[in-house]
Protein backbone atom coordinates (compact mmCIF):
# COMPACT_ATOMS: atom_id res chain seq x y z
CA UNK A 1 0.00 0.00 0.00
CA UNK A 2 0.95 3.71 -0.63
CA UNK A 3 0.69 5.65 2.45
CA UNK A 4 1.36 9.08 2.68
CA UNK A 5 2.19 10.47 6.53
CA UNK A 6 1.75 14.26 6.48
CA UNK A 7 3.49 16.12 9.58
CA UNK A 8 0.97 19.65 9.48
CA UNK A 9 2.99 21.32 11.88
CA UNK A 10 4.32 25.24 11.36
CA UNK A 11 7.49 24.20 12.98
CA UNK A 12 11.01 24.04 10.72
CA UNK A 13 12.60 21.64 12.90
CA UNK A 14 11.74 18.47 15.10
CA UNK A 15 7.88 18.91 16.52
CA UNK A 16 4.90 17.07 18.31
CA UNK A 17 3.32 15.70 15.27
CA UNK A 18 6.59 14.29 13.88
CA UNK A 19 6.98 12.56 17.41
CA UNK A 20 3.29 11.05 16.57
CA UNK A 21 4.36 9.88 13.36
CA UNK A 22 7.68 8.49 14.36
CA UNK A 23 6.16 6.81 17.05
CA UNK A 24 3.58 5.34 14.19
CA UNK A 25 5.81 4.11 11.35
CA UNK A 26 7.52 0.89 12.76
CA UNK A 27 4.01 -0.50 13.32
CA UNK A 28 3.23 0.46 9.34
CA UNK A 29 5.89 0.08 7.55
CA UNK A 30 6.28 -3.59 6.73
CA UNK A 31 5.40 -4.72 3.27
CA UNK A 32 3.87 -1.00 2.49
CA UNK A 33 5.69 2.05 0.57
CA UNK A 34 5.51 5.06 3.18
CA UNK A 35 5.86 8.60 1.60
CA UNK A 36 6.45 11.74 3.88
CA UNK A 37 5.28 15.01 3.35
CA UNK A 38 5.71 18.29 5.55
CA UNK A 39 3.23 21.49 5.65
CA UNK A 40 4.47 24.66 6.67
CA UNK A 41 4.12 28.01 5.56
CA UNK A 42 5.59 26.38 2.65
CA UNK A 43 2.76 24.63 0.84
CA UNK A 44 2.86 21.57 -1.72
CA UNK A 45 3.88 21.27 -5.10
CA UNK A 46 1.24 20.03 -8.00
CA UNK A 47 2.98 16.86 -8.11
CA UNK A 48 2.76 16.44 -4.55
CA UNK A 49 -1.43 16.43 -4.41
CA UNK A 50 -1.61 14.42 -7.15
CA UNK A 51 0.90 11.51 -5.16
CA UNK A 52 -1.74 12.46 -2.28
CA UNK A 53 -4.65 12.20 -4.80
CA UNK A 54 -3.57 8.55 -6.18
CA UNK A 55 -2.27 7.06 -2.58
CA UNK A 56 -4.19 4.48 -0.28
CA UNK A 57 -3.53 5.36 2.55
CA UNK A 58 -3.04 9.41 4.13
CA UNK A 59 -2.11 9.76 7.79
CA UNK A 60 -2.23 12.99 8.55
CA UNK A 61 -0.52 14.65 12.05
CA UNK A 62 -0.99 18.32 13.43
CA UNK A 63 -1.00 20.45 16.45
CA UNK A 64 -4.88 21.87 17.44
CA UNK A 65 -4.91 25.85 16.71
CA UNK A 66 -7.69 27.23 18.35
CA UNK A 67 -10.19 24.03 18.89
CA UNK A 68 -9.51 23.15 14.92
CA UNK A 69 -6.81 22.44 12.43
CA UNK A 70 -4.12 25.05 11.57
CA UNK A 71 -4.79 27.49 8.57
CA UNK A 72 -1.47 26.68 6.77
CA UNK A 73 -2.78 22.68 6.78
CA UNK A 74 -6.85 24.01 5.91
CA UNK A 75 -5.46 25.78 3.10
CA UNK A 76 -3.25 22.18 1.26
CA UNK A 77 -6.80 20.81 2.34
CA UNK A 78 -9.26 22.76 0.40
CA UNK A 79 -6.56 22.70 -2.36
CA UNK A 80 -6.51 18.90 -2.57
CA UNK A 81 -10.09 19.07 -2.45
CA UNK A 82 -9.90 21.12 -5.55
CA UNK A 83 -7.48 18.96 -7.17
CA UNK A 84 -9.44 15.82 -6.67
CA UNK A 85 -12.67 17.67 -7.94
CA UNK A 86 -10.57 17.51 -11.74
CA UNK A 87 -8.53 14.68 -10.92
CA UNK A 88 -10.62 11.62 -9.53
CA UNK A 89 -7.49 9.90 -8.14
CA UNK A 90 -8.05 6.68 -5.62
CA UNK A 91 -11.92 6.11 -5.18
CA UNK A 92 -10.81 3.98 -2.03
CA UNK A 93 -8.50 6.28 0.00
CA UNK A 94 -8.46 6.21 3.69
CA UNK A 95 -7.84 8.81 5.92
CA UNK A 96 -6.29 8.59 9.53
CA UNK A 97 -5.41 11.51 11.44
CA UNK A 98 -3.00 11.69 14.76
CA UNK A 99 -3.61 15.01 16.12
CA UNK A 100 -2.26 16.92 19.36
CA UNK A 101 -3.29 19.41 22.10
CA UNK A 102 -1.14 22.17 24.20
CA UNK A 103 -3.91 21.39 26.94
CA UNK A 104 -4.09 17.74 28.37
CA UNK A 105 -7.17 16.48 27.67
CA UNK A 106 -7.14 14.49 24.73
CA UNK A 107 -10.61 15.00 24.09
CA UNK A 108 -10.18 18.78 22.90
CA UNK A 109 -9.67 17.60 19.50
CA UNK A 110 -12.25 16.12 19.25
CA UNK A 111 -14.20 19.14 16.73
CA UNK A 112 -10.70 18.98 14.65
CA UNK A 113 -11.27 15.35 14.02
CA UNK A 114 -14.54 15.99 13.23
CA UNK A 115 -13.39 18.56 10.43
CA UNK A 116 -11.35 16.36 9.20
CA UNK A 117 -14.53 13.93 8.78
CA UNK A 118 -16.27 16.32 6.90
CA UNK A 119 -12.89 17.32 4.49
CA UNK A 120 -13.39 13.66 3.61
CA UNK A 121 -17.20 13.60 2.98
CA UNK A 122 -16.25 16.49 0.76
CA UNK A 123 -13.51 15.37 -0.59
CA UNK A 124 -14.55 11.43 -1.83
CA UNK A 125 -12.36 9.98 0.80
CA UNK A 126 -12.94 7.21 4.12
CA UNK A 127 -12.88 8.29 7.45
CA UNK A 128 -10.46 5.90 9.41
CA UNK A 129 -10.20 6.90 12.69
CA UNK A 130 -8.39 9.16 14.95
CA UNK A 131 -6.52 9.78 17.67
CA UNK A 132 -6.16 12.99 19.62
CA UNK A 133 -3.50 13.42 22.33
CA UNK A 134 -3.14 16.11 25.16
CA UNK A 135 0.07 17.81 26.59
CA UNK A 136 1.74 17.65 23.39
CA UNK A 137 4.10 19.80 24.14
CA UNK A 138 5.59 17.05 27.07
CA UNK A 139 6.11 14.72 24.13
CA UNK A 140 9.79 16.56 23.98
CA UNK A 141 10.68 15.74 27.55
CA UNK A 142 9.79 11.87 27.20
CA UNK A 143 10.70 11.21 23.45
CA UNK A 144 13.20 8.51 24.87
CA UNK A 145 10.32 6.29 26.75
CA UNK A 146 9.52 3.41 24.98
CA UNK A 147 6.14 3.46 23.52
CA UNK A 148 3.63 1.88 25.77
CA UNK A 149 5.67 2.30 28.70
CA UNK A 150 4.90 5.22 31.92
CA UNK A 151 3.62 8.13 30.51
CA UNK A 152 3.59 6.78 26.30
CA UNK A 153 1.29 3.58 28.02
CA UNK A 154 -2.39 5.55 26.86
CA UNK A 155 -0.59 6.28 23.46
CA UNK A 156 1.07 2.92 23.50
CA UNK A 157 -2.33 1.36 23.44
CA UNK A 158 -3.85 3.99 20.93
CA UNK A 159 -0.60 3.65 18.09
CA UNK A 160 -1.53 -0.57 18.47
CA UNK A 161 -5.61 0.25 17.44
CA UNK A 162 -4.34 3.12 14.75
CA UNK A 163 -1.74 0.89 13.22
CA UNK A 164 -4.47 -2.02 13.12
CA UNK A 165 -7.04 0.00 11.27
CA UNK A 166 -4.36 1.61 8.68
CA UNK A 167 -2.97 -2.12 8.15
CA UNK A 168 -6.42 -3.54 7.64
CA UNK A 169 -7.90 -0.31 5.50
CA UNK A 170 -10.58 -0.31 8.03
CA UNK A 171 -12.57 2.34 10.15
CA UNK A 172 -12.37 2.54 13.79
CA UNK A 173 -13.76 4.42 16.87
CA UNK A 174 -11.51 7.13 17.42
CA UNK A 175 -9.25 7.80 20.73
CA UNK A 176 -8.74 10.55 22.83
CA UNK A 177 -6.18 10.49 25.30
CA UNK A 178 -3.81 12.24 27.65
CA UNK A 179 -0.45 10.89 28.85
CA UNK A 180 -0.42 8.51 31.56
CA UNK A 181 1.13 11.43 34.42
CA UNK A 182 -0.90 13.84 36.93
CA UNK A 183 -2.71 16.84 35.23
CA UNK A 184 -1.51 18.70 38.52
CA UNK A 185 2.11 17.64 38.02
CA UNK A 186 1.92 18.30 34.48
CA UNK A 187 0.45 22.01 34.81
CA UNK A 188 2.84 23.26 37.60
CA UNK A 189 5.85 21.21 35.58
CA UNK A 190 4.27 23.38 32.16
CA UNK A 191 4.57 26.80 34.46
CA UNK A 192 7.94 26.50 35.95
CA UNK A 193 9.99 24.20 33.51
CA UNK A 194 8.62 25.51 30.72
CA UNK A 195 7.45 28.75 30.12
CA UNK A 196 9.22 30.78 33.00
CA UNK A 197 12.38 28.72 32.05
CA UNK A 198 11.74 30.08 28.05
CA UNK A 199 11.12 33.30 29.48
CA UNK A 200 14.60 33.43 31.24
CA UNK A 201 16.43 32.47 28.07
CA UNK A 202 14.55 35.68 26.56
CA UNK A 203 15.60 37.93 29.95
CA UNK A 204 11.85 37.93 31.46
CA UNK A 205 10.78 37.69 34.30
CA UNK A 206 7.58 35.72 34.64
CA UNK A 207 5.62 38.70 35.62
CA UNK A 208 6.69 40.00 32.47
CA UNK A 209 4.63 37.21 30.28
CA UNK A 210 1.62 38.94 31.68
CA UNK A 211 2.11 41.86 30.01
CA UNK A 212 -0.73 43.84 28.62
CA UNK A 213 -0.30 45.84 25.02
CA UNK A 214 -2.96 48.54 25.05
CA UNK A 215 -4.60 49.48 22.04
CA UNK A 216 -5.21 53.43 21.38
CA UNK A 217 -7.91 53.36 19.91
CA UNK A 218 -9.74 50.82 23.17
CA UNK B 1 -16.27 49.20 19.16
CA UNK B 2 -16.73 45.55 16.89
CA UNK B 3 -13.92 44.17 15.29
CA UNK B 4 -14.89 42.28 11.93
CA UNK B 5 -13.11 39.63 10.40
CA UNK B 6 -14.36 38.45 6.94
CA UNK B 7 -13.48 36.15 4.12
CA UNK B 8 -15.58 38.44 1.27
CA UNK B 9 -14.56 40.06 -1.84
CA UNK B 10 -14.25 43.99 -0.25
CA UNK B 11 -16.61 44.27 -3.20
CA UNK B 12 -19.23 41.67 -1.44
CA UNK B 13 -18.66 43.15 1.96
CA UNK B 14 -19.83 46.47 -0.01
CA UNK B 15 -22.53 45.14 -1.80
CA UNK B 16 -23.81 42.62 1.27
CA UNK B 17 -22.76 44.43 4.12
CA UNK B 18 -23.19 47.88 4.00
CA UNK B 19 -26.28 47.73 6.71
CA UNK B 20 -24.74 45.83 9.01
CA UNK B 21 -21.29 48.13 9.08
CA UNK B 22 -20.96 50.89 12.03
CA UNK B 23 -18.42 53.70 11.67
CA UNK B 24 -17.12 52.54 14.73
CA UNK B 25 -16.17 49.26 13.45
CA UNK B 26 -12.75 47.60 12.52
CA UNK B 27 -13.09 45.63 9.56
CA UNK B 28 -9.95 42.64 8.77
CA UNK B 29 -10.76 41.57 5.41
CA UNK B 30 -8.68 39.47 3.01
CA UNK B 31 -6.22 41.76 1.45
CA UNK B 32 -1.89 41.99 1.61
CA UNK B 33 -0.16 39.32 3.24
CA UNK B 34 -0.58 37.48 6.24
CA UNK B 35 1.70 35.15 7.39
CA UNK B 36 1.16 31.91 9.15
CA UNK B 37 1.65 31.49 12.87
CA UNK B 38 4.26 29.25 13.36
CA UNK B 39 3.83 27.95 16.98
CA UNK B 40 6.88 29.68 17.99
CA UNK B 41 5.30 30.37 21.54
CA UNK B 42 7.12 34.32 20.75
CA UNK B 43 3.85 35.98 21.50
CA UNK B 44 4.13 34.47 25.09
CA UNK B 45 8.24 34.38 26.13
CA UNK B 46 9.37 36.84 23.57
CA UNK B 47 7.14 40.25 23.20
CA UNK B 48 4.26 38.68 25.55
CA UNK B 49 1.11 39.69 24.01
CA UNK B 50 2.50 40.78 20.84
CA UNK B 51 3.09 38.16 17.43
CA UNK B 52 6.65 38.15 16.72
CA UNK B 53 6.23 38.03 12.82
CA UNK B 54 6.27 41.18 11.20
CA UNK B 55 3.36 41.87 9.56
CA UNK B 56 -0.16 43.78 9.91
CA UNK B 57 -1.49 40.79 11.91
CA UNK B 58 0.98 41.57 14.61
CA UNK B 59 -1.41 43.08 17.36
CA UNK B 60 -4.52 40.91 17.11
CA UNK B 61 -3.64 39.87 20.59
CA UNK B 62 -4.69 43.49 21.82
CA UNK B 63 -7.14 44.43 18.99
CA UNK B 64 -9.27 41.92 20.30
CA UNK B 65 -8.62 43.54 23.82
CA UNK B 66 -10.05 46.65 22.27
CA UNK B 67 -13.27 45.47 21.16
CA UNK B 68 -16.49 44.67 22.92
CA UNK B 69 -17.92 42.70 19.75
CA UNK B 70 -15.76 39.86 17.86
CA UNK B 71 -17.47 39.36 14.56
CA UNK B 72 -16.29 36.35 12.36
CA UNK B 73 -17.96 36.25 8.98
CA UNK B 74 -16.88 33.13 7.38
CA UNK B 75 -17.27 30.34 4.55
CA UNK B 76 -17.74 27.20 6.01
CA UNK B 77 -15.40 25.15 5.48
CA UNK B 78 -16.03 21.31 6.89
CA UNK B 79 -17.68 22.72 9.72
CA UNK B 80 -14.89 25.29 10.58
CA UNK B 81 -13.61 29.23 9.24
CA UNK B 82 -12.05 29.39 5.79
CA UNK B 83 -8.25 29.70 5.88
CA UNK B 84 -7.94 33.67 6.38
CA UNK B 85 -10.36 33.57 9.00
CA UNK B 86 -8.99 30.77 10.45
CA UNK B 87 -5.26 32.17 9.91
CA UNK B 88 -6.22 35.76 11.67
CA UNK B 89 -7.87 33.78 14.54
CA UNK B 90 -4.35 31.73 14.73
CA UNK B 91 -2.57 35.21 14.63
CA UNK B 92 -4.76 35.77 17.86
CA UNK B 93 -2.80 33.45 20.44
CA UNK B 94 -1.42 36.47 21.98
CA UNK B 95 -4.75 37.17 23.44
CA UNK B 96 -4.69 34.66 26.19
CA UNK B 97 -1.57 33.67 28.47
CA UNK B 98 0.10 30.82 28.45
CA UNK B 99 -0.65 29.42 31.90
CA UNK B 100 -3.56 27.48 32.52
CA UNK B 101 -6.65 27.24 34.73
CA UNK B 102 -9.28 24.20 35.32
CA UNK B 103 -12.78 25.39 33.86
CA UNK B 104 -15.19 22.43 34.25
CA UNK B 105 -13.05 20.15 34.08
CA UNK B 106 -10.92 20.66 31.48
CA UNK B 107 -7.82 22.27 30.90
CA UNK B 108 -7.98 26.07 29.09
CA UNK B 109 -6.04 29.04 28.86
CA UNK B 110 -5.72 32.02 31.46
CA UNK B 111 -7.04 35.54 29.97
CA UNK B 112 -4.40 38.15 29.80
CA UNK B 113 -7.07 41.22 29.79
CA UNK B 114 -9.67 41.35 32.19
CA UNK B 115 -12.37 42.66 29.92
CA UNK B 116 -14.62 40.18 27.66
CA UNK B 117 -16.31 40.29 24.44
CA UNK B 118 -19.11 39.00 22.56
CA UNK B 119 -18.41 36.39 19.96
CA UNK B 120 -20.45 36.34 16.50
CA UNK B 121 -20.03 34.16 14.16
CA UNK B 122 -21.48 34.37 10.81
CA UNK B 123 -21.27 30.93 8.64
CA UNK B 124 -22.45 31.25 4.87
CA UNK B 125 -22.10 28.69 2.45
CA UNK B 126 -24.74 26.53 0.20
CA UNK B 127 -25.01 22.86 1.20
CA UNK B 128 -23.40 23.06 4.53
CA UNK B 129 -24.40 19.65 6.20
CA UNK B 130 -26.15 18.43 9.30
CA UNK B 131 -22.71 17.61 10.27
CA UNK B 132 -20.84 20.56 8.99
CA UNK B 133 -23.62 22.71 11.16
CA UNK B 134 -22.92 20.56 14.55
CA UNK B 135 -19.25 20.68 14.17
CA UNK B 136 -19.44 24.44 13.49
CA UNK B 137 -21.79 24.92 16.65
CA UNK B 138 -19.46 22.85 18.37
CA UNK B 139 -16.28 25.02 17.53
CA UNK B 140 -18.10 28.24 17.95
CA UNK B 141 -18.95 27.32 21.47
CA UNK B 142 -15.11 25.72 21.98
CA UNK B 143 -13.56 29.01 20.71
CA UNK B 144 -16.22 31.21 22.56
CA UNK B 145 -15.13 29.65 25.88
CA UNK B 146 -11.10 29.60 25.14
CA UNK B 147 -11.25 33.13 24.64
CA UNK B 148 -13.72 33.48 27.32
CA UNK B 149 -16.43 35.28 25.57
CA UNK B 150 -19.26 37.01 27.69
CA UNK B 151 -21.69 35.17 25.25
CA UNK B 152 -21.63 34.01 21.51
CA UNK B 153 -23.99 33.30 18.78
CA UNK B 154 -23.26 31.45 15.45
CA UNK B 155 -25.92 31.45 12.71
CA UNK B 156 -25.66 29.98 9.33
CA UNK B 157 -26.57 31.83 5.82
CA UNK B 158 -27.16 29.88 2.51
CA UNK B 159 -26.11 32.75 0.71
CA UNK B 160 -24.35 35.91 1.12
CA UNK B 161 -27.70 38.03 0.28
CA UNK B 162 -29.11 36.05 3.57
CA UNK B 163 -25.78 38.16 5.08
CA UNK B 164 -28.00 41.44 4.43
CA UNK B 165 -30.71 39.89 6.63
CA UNK B 166 -28.19 39.95 9.71
CA UNK B 167 -28.86 43.39 11.93
CA UNK B 168 -26.66 45.00 13.40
Amino acid sequence: MKMALINGSPKGGPSNSGFLLEKLKPLITEGNELHSYRVNAKQLKPEQYRELNEADVIVLAFPLYFDAIPSHLLRMMVELENYRQSEPGNPNLIVYVLINNGFFEGRQCTIAADMVSNWCVRCGFRFGMAVGHGAGEMFNDIKMVPLGKGPLKNLGKAMTRLSTAILTRSSAESLFIQPNFPRILWRLSATHFFWHRKAKQNGLRPKDLRKQPFQESR
Amino acid sequence: MRLIVHDLANHDYDAWLSGFSRDTDEVIGESGTIRHCVGCFGCWVRTPGTCVLKDPYKHMGERLAACDEFVLISRNVYGGYSPFVSNVLNRSLPYVLPYFVIQDGETHHQQRYKQRFKFSVHFYGEGITEAERHTAQALTRANAKNLDASHYSVSFHNTLHELTEVQP
